[in-house]
């Protein structure tokens, strides 16, 4: 099995997103700002990123995470890498 | 109380003649408040006693201590953190129980009405608070949520005009004395409420509002600490401390002014503790000649005199952050460093009174006592210096000029950072375990740099250089790979 950028994932990512954010899953919406909407402070921000990273084995550096400040930025972050190469779910999860 | 209040507002202008923007002014009121300290606080007293009595908190009102960092307009005093802070270190030198008290209430208790609070509720809670006739608290820590300020269970919500607040809050200091207590709670969107977390002025007479007991505890014994139980508690909306959408920003200025002040405290503790193990090894001897003689003692006098110089420049560097994201990084590393190196400068001084230190009449376990929970509340150390590490991470610290074993200590953070950035990426977030021993390396690189930057004597640098290089290279040995955790803790041996 391997992950593909589809609804799923998204919603995995959505998931993610809520359990560092005082929101729950069916509030957050593409254009919540990580910072002013969702209550993270910057290190929590990426916290964040680092978690998507871990989930679906991304490799991810400081600055491009520093860069993201939206939920949207975000996702397409994670879509941009995840198309660069499809990553197994079990190698991304022992990585 | 309105007497009161306005008598105290006649003496808190006497104390601030000539304006404090004088350093002279300045230091005769850190020198009246020591004063005060000295002739009027017995330590062991207070200790066995378990409370401040009415007559020392009356002759801290009348002191004009509560109403320090408090605005003029409202019966203040109007001083900076700077000022806060060297007067919280002077009442540690006789009593950490009492600095407690006095710099939670101008730090976590009243600053975020001060600077975030509505004009009317400005109006009608600050000069009570000022004149000390009301006492501030803090809560945020919530049973079995310990330091993890993103899961608050304590909830507000929005009913009409009023707040309405529900939850539980533990370890709140000043609990017992709090007329009001500035609440954390999650604000979770309902009605007109911006989602986020808050901050709530609750008077602690509010319906709703129950307070647990006095807690025992190891040490602060006289100073209070309860638990607070709200249910359904109402409040105007205008107990809202600013803005819920930022308030995790606001919660920190508040937390950074809190861990200032409370590194002053150990700053104090220290201070008084170095100077009581010097008089006593000046006068006992040993072997011939006097403790202070000996090599070895010398050693540990000079170790914990350069962290207590340190210390004294961590505080000074951190209380003069006018920005806050600046604050915030010096205050986690005043913070860290003061309580632990507090703790190691009380332990030494203990340790050089030989058995007389181990007899609550020296007074010295009482500092051990006092000092302890330093690492603890506050942010606990290992929470913080994690932080700490994420932090470099995220934004290295750029600095330049510095004298050598600042800027040995400069290069080491740094190559770890470069390394932690090339191996990990942004992974390295979800490595604390990395993020922590980074921290420890970053807290002494401030203590450092901030203890170079005043101290220019270049044996002075090298002592308190080789002591930072020790401790680093013990944080860093302590390291140990996850496979021999593993089998330690699994029990396979």
């Amino acid at each position: 099995m391997t992950i593909t950028p589809d609804a799923n994932w998204e919603a995995r990512m959505l998931e993610l997103i809520a359990e560092v954010s005082v929101m729950k899953v069916e509030q957050i919406r593409p254009e919540h700002r990580l910072r002013e909407d969702l209550g993270m402070d910057s290190v929590c921000s990426l916290e964040l990123i680092s978690m998507l990273a871990e989930e679906f084995g991304l490799d991810i550096s400081v600055e491009e995470a520093a860069g993201v400040t939206t939920v949207a930025a975000a996702i397409a972050m994670a879509r941009r890498h995840l198309l660069a190469g499809a990553v197994p779910v079990a190698a991304a999860r022992s990585a | 109380m309105g007497a009161l209040a306005s008598d105290q507002r006649a003496r808190v202008r006497v104390v601030r003649e000539p304006p404090p923007a004088d350093p002279g002014a300045d230091d005769a009121i850190v020198r009246s408040v020591r004063q005060f300290a000295h002739r009027q606080l017995d330590p062991l007293k207070l200790d066995r006693e378990g409370r401040i009595p009415p007559e020392v908190l009356d002759g801290l009102r009348q002191l004009g201590v509560f109403g320090l960092t408090l605005p003029e307009a409202h019966g203040g005093v109007g001083a900076s953190l700077s000022l806060a802070t060297r007067v919280i270190a002077a009442l540690a030198e006789t009593d950490r129980s009492v600095a407690t008290t006095v710099g939670l209430h101008l730090g976590l208790g009243s600053r975020g009405l001060v600077r975030y609070g509505d004009p009317a509720l400005q109006a009608e809670l600050l000069p009570g608070l000022a004149s000390g006739a009301m006492v501030a608290a803090f809560a945020t820590t919530e049973p079995g949520a310990g330091s993890d300020l993103s899961k608050l269970l304590t909830r507000v919500t929005a009913a009409g005009g009023e707040l309405v607040v529900n939850g539980e809050k533990a370890y709140v200091t000043n609990g017992g004395l709090a007329g009001v207590v500035t609440v954390t709670a999650a604000s979770p969107g309902d009605g007109s409420l911006e989602r986020g977390m808050a901050m709530i002025a609750i008077p602690t007479a509010t319906k709703g509002v129950t307070r647990g007991a006095e807690e025992r505890k190891l040490g602060l014994r006289a100073s209070s600490t309860t638990a607070f139980h709200f249910d359904e508690a109402k409040v105007p909306r205008r107990h809202l401390l600013g803005d819920p959408s930022t308030g995790k920003a606001q919660l920190e200025h508040c937390l950074a002014w809190g861990r200032t002040l409370m590194s002053a405290g150990c700053l104090g503790a220290a201070t008084a503790a170095l100077a009581r193990a010097r008089e006593h090894v000046a006068f006992r001897r040993q072997f011939g000649r006097t403790l202070g003689e000996q090599p070895v003692v010398r050693g540990q006098l000079a170790a914990s005199t350069v962290r207590l110089e340190a210390m004294d420049a961590l505080v000074a560097a951190a209380a003069a952050q006018d920005d806050d994201a600046a604050l915030h990084r010096w205050s986690v590393s005043a913070k860290v460093f003061c309580s632990e190196e507090g703790t190691f400068v009380i332990d030494t001084a203990v340790q050089l009174h030989g058995a007389a230190g181990f007899l609550e009449n020296s007074g010295m376990p009482l500092m051990l006592r006092d000092v302890r929970v330093t690492r603890i509340f506050e942010g606990a150390n290992d929470v913080l210096l994690t932080h700490a590490g994420a932090l470099e991470l995220q934004n290295p610290v750029q600095l330049g000029g510095l004298p050598e074993p600042a800027r040995l200590l400069a290069e080491r953070v740094a190559r770890r950072v470069a390394r932690l950035r090339a191996q990990l990426g942004v992974r390295a977030f979800r490595r604390p375990e990395l993020l922590h021993q980074l921290g420890q390396v970053v807290v002494w690189r401030d203590a450092v740099v901030a203890g170079c930057r005043r101290i220019g004597d270049p044996a002075w640098q090298r002592v308190l250089g080789r002591e930072a290089s020790a401790a680093v290279r013990a944080a860093e040995r302590r390291l140990h790979p996850a496979d021999d955790l593993a089998r330690v803790l699994g029990g396979a041996r």
